[in-house]
């Protein structure tokens, strides 16, 4: 094949025209990316559930201090069954926020 | 004239006004469509790839710096749309095995190729080049043979735009060989 035949067929082709409603599809596809998303919204019910939820804690831990100032403030102390219980729940707490730890630093350790 | 039409929409566009693109997309839609085909060989794919490059000159729209013009921007951008198009979907099948089979078979290819066949052999041999080539053909024959043009569009210096057009020519002949040649001198035809 000589060069001029190979440049011949190369430069020379039948152009196509484009399909009627073309350019309207893409401009329906253009608005489409231009249009600013919608706002999320607010996630009402799980605010909701979860004010509850606080609320019924903050209502505990107000009834539980409450308790305690009205009684006898160091005398429960010496009591056995409260030094285990509050000794149990220092122990959870402890308990959990090493497991969180661990697990953050799991993950952290995994990226 | 048409640069200015072009930067007049880009600023309509840029301003917030989308009719400035509904211009541009009814000035270089078939450009773009033909381009795509040359690539894929198939309308239908060579109209959804034009779709998606409009889309990435729209968004790609505000880095747009009028340095060169801006159908050479547009080219380059499509370019790299169809680059990306043809490495996910494949390259268009090319009937090449086909041909040659049936031609050794019986005889010579150039008596069994009517002339439409052979040109559309030829094109579709250059989709089967490697990339760079391909590519650097593609935009050459397309822009009317403007090697600067090509090199703007291909982001690659001239030297080396025409170093790939003389390498892609060289493969296409050896890849066609006999199969698209008028006699058998013609096979020996200087690049």
């Amino acid at each position: 094949m000589i060069p001029d035949d190979l440049d011949r067929i190369l430069a020379s082709e039948e152009p196509l025209l484009p399909s009627s409603g073309f350019a309207a599809l893409v401009m329906e596809q253009v608005r489409e990316t231009a249009a600013p998303l919608p706002p999320i919204p607010f996630p009402w019910r799980r605010f909701l559930l979860a004010l509850a939820a606080v609320s019924v804690l903050a209502a505990i831990s107000g009834w539980g201090i409450a308790n305690a100032m009205l009684g006898r403030t160091l005398a429960p102390l010496q009591d056995s069954h409260l030094s285990r219980a509050l000794g149990g729940s220092i122990a959870s707490l402890l308990g959990t926020f090493l497991l969180v730890r661990l697990t953050l630093g799991f993950t952290g350790a995994r990226r | 004239m048409e640069d200015d039409n072009d930067l007049i929409d880009v600023r309509r566009v840029l301003a917030g006004d989308l009719g400035g693109f509904e211009g541009i997309v009814h000035r270089w839609q078939a450009p773009l469509i033909n381009l795509a085909y040359r690539f894929v060989r198939d309308r239908g794919r060579a109209e959804e790839m034009a779709q998606e490059a409009f889309l990435q000159v729209f968004k790609q729209l505000p880095r747009f710096r009028a340095e060169s013009a801006f159908s050479s921007w547009l080219f380059s951008v499509s370019l790299n749309v169809y680059r990306s198009a043809l490495r996910r979907h494949g390259l268009p099948t090319v009937p090449l095995d086909v041909i040659a089979g049936a031609a050794s078979r019986d005889r010579p290819a150039p008596l069994v190729l009517e002339d439409s066949e052979r040109e559309e052999l030829v094109r579709r041999s250059v989709v089967s080049l490697p990339p760079k080539y391909r590519d650097a053909l593609t935009v050459f024959y397309f822009r009317e043979m403007d090697l600067a043009e090509t090199a703007r569009i291909l982001e690659i210096p001239e030297g080396t735009a025409k170093a790939w057009l003389h390498r892609g020519r060289k493969l296409l002949r050896r890849k066609l060989g006999s199969l698209a040649s008028d006699s058998p001198a013609a096979l020996e035809a200087p690049a």
